[in-house]
């Protein structure tokens, strides 16, 4: 069974990240760019929480006069839900279920080194029970009588 | 393999909508409150839009004098792409991994009969693939061993 660390081998180790007091329009904008659904928030070398649609869609409705030029800091979600490099593909769809976040950054004795997705994860697990159906079914196959 | 219809029959047909008149902070307070990733934006029982997290998160950025004021029609993704209720769940998850979305209205005969998600439609073949491992381990239990 993979792990995290296999996952961050095939899709790539780029993290993106802003600071606490960057501009929400500007998150935004890396995001559009970048094509991704959530940005780290990183103060002074150290995790200070991730921002993500959801918190976007979620918080601007909620924070007392916000506008586009709102501190990230105060839409992103913190603490922050994150994955160890060996932990196994299905630990990281139970927690993203279980908290209902799409993103978790990985961290490895306590440095950041990658961030997965609910779609990379889909993805990896969709392709591994495939090429075990495959497996009985060729299996099966060789077997008949 | 299962189809729209049966994906409907589990989780409801119930589907929240908004008059593309509506403001930004109306939509985003009803998709809090149901804990909805998109909306369908209806105006004299026609569907003229899709709204998600995405479309607020790429677009109110594009948009000049973007507020929570602004109209649900200057963000809003149209043309919508939908399913019938006949088609498979394959062909959803085809449609959106295509078009990258992750909402799908469904309509029958001109009618909205429900909105399926990307979700809805990995928790279906996720477990569709378990089903189908778990009968391939019986029959080789059962005839091969």
């Amino acid at each position: 069974m993979a792990n995290v660390s296999d996952l961050l081998e095939l899709k790539g180790v780029t993290v993106w990240s802003v600071s606490s007091f960057t501009p929400v329009r500007e998150a935004l904008k890396l995001m559009a760019d970048k094509k991704i659904g959530a940005v780290m928030v990183i103060q002074d070398g150290d995790i200070a929480g991730i921002f993500s649609e959801r918190d976007f869609a979620r918080k601007s409705i909620s924070i007392p006069g916000f506008s586009m030029n709102s501190p990230v800091q105060t839409l992103m979600s913190s603490p922050v839900y994150y994955v160890l490099p060996n932990q196994s593909i299905e630990e990281c769809m139970t927690l993203m279920t279980e908290k209902r976040v799409r993103h978790l950054p990985v961290l490895d004795e306590n440095v950041l080194i990658g961030i997965i997705s609910i779609g990379d994860v889909v993805k990896h697990l969709m392709q591994e029970k495939h090429a075990t159906i495959q497996d009985l079914e060729s299996y099966i196959l060789k077997n008949v009588k | 393999m299962a189809n729209v219809e049966d994906l409907l029959r589990t989780k409801g047909t119930q589907v929240w909508s908004v008059s593309p008149s509506a403001t930004i902070a109306d939509a985003l307070k009803l998709m809090a409150e149901k804990n909805l990733g998109a909306l369908v934006v209806v105006e004299n029982e026609l569907i003229v839009g899709v709204f998600s997290e995405r479309d607020y998160a790429r677009k109110a950025i594009a948009e000049d004098g973007f507020s929570l004021n602004t109209p649900i029609r200057n963000l809003m993704s149209t043309p919508v792409y939908y399913v019938t209720s006949s088609e498979s769940v394959e062909e959803c998850m085809a449609l959106m991994t295509e078009k990258r979305i992750r909402h799908l209205p469904v309509i029958d005969c001109g009618r909205l009969v429900g909105l399926v998600s990307i979700g809805d439609i990995v928790k279906q073949s996720l477990s569709e693939m378990e089903k189908t491992i778990k009968d391939l381990e019986d029959y080789i239990w059962v005839h091969m061993i």
